[in-house]
């Protein structure tokens, strides 16, 4: 599927055709949905106001991890563990240094980027599977060291965060940090969008393509692979820190395996290698435990609960389900959710003579 | 230096190693035969030892028969798996391949949760004398029938692999596809196969982990103490694998030894193996017996 | 018309039914019904549970209904701080049933600053220091409690057994003590003042040993302890995995006098570690066990008869759980006389009475003190001995007629409430 442009719409320069927005009006568009987003709270309640935070900041993360995996193809099973760190680096640096929320966040984003690029420099000698293993062995690694580093994390007690301030003004309600949340959203995003229209940004796709060619295209692996984990840990702390100022407590128990395993299921139901692909996957993932929550206590009390007790096992129901989404997308839509809007996109643009 | 405390934990280390040998055997099986990573080796075990313990406590038949039919379900249960969901998949990145079998031990270690429960749950009592010494240290009778199950698991496939005509066929098919097929080779059903038998060998390990500790989710931990076994011992070697089983199972027997007697951090038996993982693939990024590939463009 | 008419009516019915509403109480239940400590946490929170809707049935709390909100946590800090966020925010909830040690822990500052009575199945030391003023105590938890002795105390009351047990027992120089249980804030919050009162009382501590809050295979950690001749280990996890340790223990052969802590032990733990369970030593926090006669045995009998998931046998933890409803559900009748059901009139609901029991559970709750400096309800700590005679197959009620199992009361120990074992 090519991008569609409409007709009269040519691009005569490089630099034309790499433009953020490709058309007007899907500029309007965005900025067209940001506004709708700044006027969110005024309408929605607390629960879909935490929810909407609840993406915020795990489509931040995501995002990171497509770069990473969709668009650099690197594969890596421990997002999770970056994503804690950040939360935890935050956390210590406002409570053990002082440093405001506000300046903490950037912060741990950089520390944890730096971690994560310990980890890649080793990684960048890896591929595929062994890639897969050792990041596997690093989640393993880091949530022992994170149970461990009292100095840093609390221990398994895990620590308190403040809430995010500036200049006195503490962003402590729903309705506050949805604003914070969501202009780091927007930045994050349009430096995402911004890197994969430079020559580093091509260069990632140019790995992830085929990495022999690249290297003989004259790209260095070793940096591209290293930055990539890099940015990718960026974003991740990123993430974790504006979830440690949010939930104001961060245990060691959210950086398991399974939280890992969720980031890469979001990524695979929005799109690899798709930067809105990484928003919609992560709305789905946030989505789909709150509506399995939905529709069995819709059921709750009829013959299906009882003879299933799915009150009592939502649980594991969700857990099931989060498996399940991610083998059907790979089977049935390998390209995610982004594509599947692309075609439907272009069906109506086309209407009546789609094929 | 508390020498029979090491020698009695060293001597747990070789049991627990070869149960780990068998799991990274079957998990190499798969790899080489239909070049599938399989995170879900460990719901294997899993989902062996609950249907066996399932039969024997709901149906209250003898053990034998309990185990037959457990075999049974897993060799049906690894055909399906692989033609259900594996073979969409082929074809596709190997991210792609990793994912799908991250998402089915996701879903099946739920599952299990959700139709048996969290607790652990104990085997009826399979023999007599439920525990023997050796050289001082008290085993567990099944513990024994594990290492000789074991042992004769690994004959077993020593001898497949080598004279039968399947064992010939999964061979040659790991060894080239395309060619294995112009030969009259089916690889598809090469690929089903793999995954029957890699199904039913780890059940087996499972049942023996269940009667020894009981039934829980903790199996599945099995499935991930794999790669530090295959990295150890390559990928591509059956004989590596067990090897690589076997030095994982001394590797964490020593580091709780010397966490025990020196170290007091506490948990180093779980972590210790993932330690020597990174490291061994930071010095040799294909594991310690893996063969690089060339790749051309 | 027809329309209009329908949506004029359920107007009416709505407007009629807000005052109704306004009578209900909120209160949040946090339980772990999926999670690491799920084999107690189910009959606990069916326990508070199946109590609050027998209390409504019996018409409430002065006529008020308790509205409780049940959520599964699965034993995870970061999904109750986000539950209780939910609670907390808007229409607050009155009170809130809790469980886990790592949870109740973390939310110690946001209960007291929010001002929610905070009914905790953690008893660790760290929550009964209303004001932060003991001399080991991290942090002031003003609107935290528990019903039953705190880990720290029901260990030292274990402890000052064992060191009467040795001499009883005639065992030569110091006896040696080992803590066990996973790195975890909830096998951890007894541990120092265990080790310490171990010391005092002239044991030898010996290193911890480590295992974790899920089942495994824990022979190694088993060898290491018949290796250090233990004599008396402290169990500090959930029965789930204890029910492995002591299993790999009995078989690797280690004679050790295993202590389990008020969690660690208890019917179901029996019958599935069997034979390997008899002997060890555990802290019972109630006054009577299902099958005993006591005279508030009925009310537990009526409430188990009323429970949508009804069992023929209930274990320890399900008791207790009624307990730890039937104290709030008191202290809020005592509020609603007093100002209104809110979270400080509730607290101090908590401190009218000495030594008390909540209405119709006498005998079964044993009698418990709060104040406003001191949170610990009881120091008074029921040993009990599990007895395994026989093999365990079959259901609890049965083996525990049968007398294949049974629970052997030891002694009844009361620790001293010293003010500098306050909040630790």
């Amino acid at each position: 599927m090519t991008a569609m442009t409409p007709s009269g719409d040519f691009k005569t320069t490089y630099r034309a055709d790499t433009t953020i927005f490709p058309t007007v009006t899907s500029r309007n568009f965005a900025i067209v949905g940001i506004v709708l987003l700044l006027l969110c709270p005024t309408f929605m309640d607390r629960y879909w106001l935490s929810i909407l935070i609840q993406i915020g900041y795990l489509s931040i993360a995501a995002l990171g991890l497509n770069i990473l995996v969709g668009f650099t193809g690197q594969i890596s099973i421990g997002h999770a563990a970056f994503f804690g760190f950040g939360a935890f680096a935050s956390a210590w640096f406002s409570n053990s240094f002082g440093v405001p929320v506000f300046f903490a966040v950037p912060l741990a984003g950089l520390l944890t980027t730096a971690v994560g690029m310990i980890f890649g420099l080793p990684a960048a000698r890896l591929k595929g599977l062994y890639l897969a293993i050792a990041t596997l062995a690093a989640q393993f690694i880091i949530e022992d060291f994170l149970a461990r580093a009292e100095w840093f994390t609390g221990g398994v007690a895990g620590t308190m965060a403040e809430p995010f301030s500036i200049f006195g003004f503490v962003f402590n309600t729903d309705t506050r940090y949805f604003y914070v949340v969501l202009a780091y959203m927007v930045v994050m995003y349009v430096l995402a969008t911004n890197l994969m229209r430079s020559r580093d940004g091509r260069a990632l796709v140019a790995v992830r393509d085929h990495y022999l060619s690249a290297e003989m295209m004259g790209i260095n692996l070793t940096k591209y692979r290293t930055m990539s984990f890099g940015i990718s840990s960026f974003y991740a702390g990123i993430g974790g820190a504006l979830y440690a100022h949010y939930l104001q407590f961060v245990s060691v128990e959210s950086v398991t395996i399974l939280f890992s395993i969720q980031f890469l299921g979001m990524i695979i139901i929005g799109g690899l290698g798709s930067i809105m692909g990484s928003l919609m996957g992560t709305v789905f993932m946030v989505m789909l435990p709150e509506m399995m929550t939905t529709i069995t206590q819709a059921l709750s009390g009829s013959s299906i609960d009882l003879a299933l007790g799915l009150q009592d096992n939502i649980a594991f129901l969700r857990e099931m389900a989060i498996g399940l989404v991610i083998i059907l997308f790979l089977i049935f839509e390998p390209d995610g959710l982004a594509h599947r809007w692309k075609q439907i996109k272009a069906y109506w643009k086309l209407y009546p003579f789609s094929h | 230096m508390n020498t029979s405390l090491l020698l009695q934990l060293l001597i747990n280390g070789v049991i627990v190693g070869a149960l780990y040998g068998v799991v990274a055997m079957s998990f190499v099986l798969i790899y080489k035969a239909s070049q599938v990573v399989n995170f879900a080796q460990g719901e294997f075990l899993l989902i062996g030892a609950w249907v066996c313990w399932w039969l024997l406590t709901t149906w209250q038949i003898p053990f034998i028969w309990g185990f037959l039919l457990t075999l049974a379900f897993m060799l049906i249960f690894g055909v399906a798996l692989q033609v259900i969901v594996l073979r969409p998949m082929i074809g596709e990145p190997i991210i792609s391949v990793i994912m799908v079998t991250i998402g089915l031990a996701t879903f099946f270690q739920a599952l299990m949760k959700w139709m048996f429960g969290v607790f652990a749950q104990p085997f009826p009592p399979i023999f007599e004398r439920s525990t023997i010494n050796l050289l001082g240290l008290q085993v567990q009778t099944v513990y024994i029938m594990s290492l000789l199950i074991s042992i004769v698991i690994m004959v077993g496939f020593g001898w497949f692999f080598k004279f039968s005509r399947m064992g010939l066929a999964m061979r040659a098919t790991a060894f080239n596809q395309q060619v294995a097929q112009s030969l009259g080779i089916s690889v598809r059903q090469v690929f089903a196969m793999s995954w029957a038998i890699s199904a039913m060998v780890s059940a087996v390990a499972g049942i023996v982990v269940g009667v020894v500790n009981g039934v829980s989710s903790a199996l599945s931990f099995f499935g991930i103490k794999v790669f530090p076994a295959v990295i150890l011992g390559g990928l591509d070697s059956i004989v590596g694998a067990v090897l690589g089983g076997l030095i994982v199972g001394l590797l964490e027997n020593f580091a709780h030894y010397i966490d025990s007697q020196y170290l007091h951090w506490g948990n180093m038996y779980q972590v210790a193996p993932f330690y020597v993982l990174i490291i061994i693939l930071m010095i040799k990024p294909y594991g310690l017996f893996g063969t690089k590939d060339i790749e051309r463009v | 018309m027809k329309l209009k008419l329908v949506l004029a009516a359920s107007a009416a019915a709505v407007a009629l039914s807000t005052p109704a509403l306004a009578q209900e109480i909120p209160v949040g239940h946090l339980a772990d019904y999926s999670g690491a400590t799920s084999d107690i946490g189910v009959p606990f929170g069916q326990g508070v549970a199946d109590a609050v809707a027998y209390l409504n049935s019996q018409g409430g709390v002065n006529g008020k209904k308790i509205d409780m909100d049940t959520v599964d946590y699965g034993y995870q800090v970061p999904r109750a701080v986000s539950q209780y966020k939910k609670w907390s925010g808007g229409d607050k909830v009155a009170a809130i049933q809790g469980w886990g040690t790592a949870d109740t822990e973390a939310l110690i500052t946001f209960v007291a600053r929010d001002e929610i009575p905070y009914f905790s199945g953690s008893y660790a030391g760290a929550l009964t220091d209303p004001n932060g003023k003991g001399e080991r105590s991290t942090k002031a938890a003003p609107y935290n409690f528990f019903y039953g002795p705190s880990y720290s105390d029901a260990l030292r009351a274990m402890l000052m057994w064992a060191a009467e047990d040795w001499k009883a027992k005639g065992g030569q120089g110091a006896p040696k003590y080992v803590h066990m249980g996973a790195n975890h804030p909830y096998p951890n919050a007894p541990k120092e003042a265990g080790e310490e009162l171990a010391k005092e009382l002239g044991f030898e501590v010996l290193p911890a040993v480590q295992f974790a809050l899920t089942p495994g295979d824990y022979t190694a950690q088993c060898l290491t302890l018949k290796d250090s001749g233990a004599n008396y280990a402290y169990l500090g996890n959930t029965a789930g995995s204890n029910i492995s340790v002591l299993k790999a223990c009995d078989t690797v052969g280690a004679d050790v006098q295993f202590l389990g802590n008020v969690w660690g032990m208890g019917e179901d733990a029996m019958k599935a570690v069997g034979s390997a369970a008899d002997g060890v030593v555990f802290p019972v926090r109630t006054g009577a066990v299902w099958g005993d006669e006591a005279p508030g045995m009925q009310t537990v009998q009526a409430i188990s008869q009323s429970s949508s998931q009804p069992q023929d046998y209930r274990s320890v933890h399900y008791i207790t759980g009624i307990c730890s409803a039937y104290y709030m559900a008191e202290a809020m009748a005592w509020a609603d006389q007093n100002g209104g059901v809110t979270g400080p009139n509730i607290k101090e609901g908590m401190y009218q009475k000495k030594d008390w029991v909540p209405a119709g559970l006498e005998g079964v709750c044993l009698p418990s003190t709060w104040t406003a400096e001191d949170h610990r309800g009881t120091t008074t700590v029921n040993l009990y001995r599990a007895r395994v005679n026989g093999p365990t197959e079959g259901a609890v009620a049965e083996l525990m007629s049968s007398d294949a199992m049974n629970l052997e009361k030891v002694t009844t120990i009361d620790v001293p409430r010293k003010p500098e074992w306050l909040g630790w």
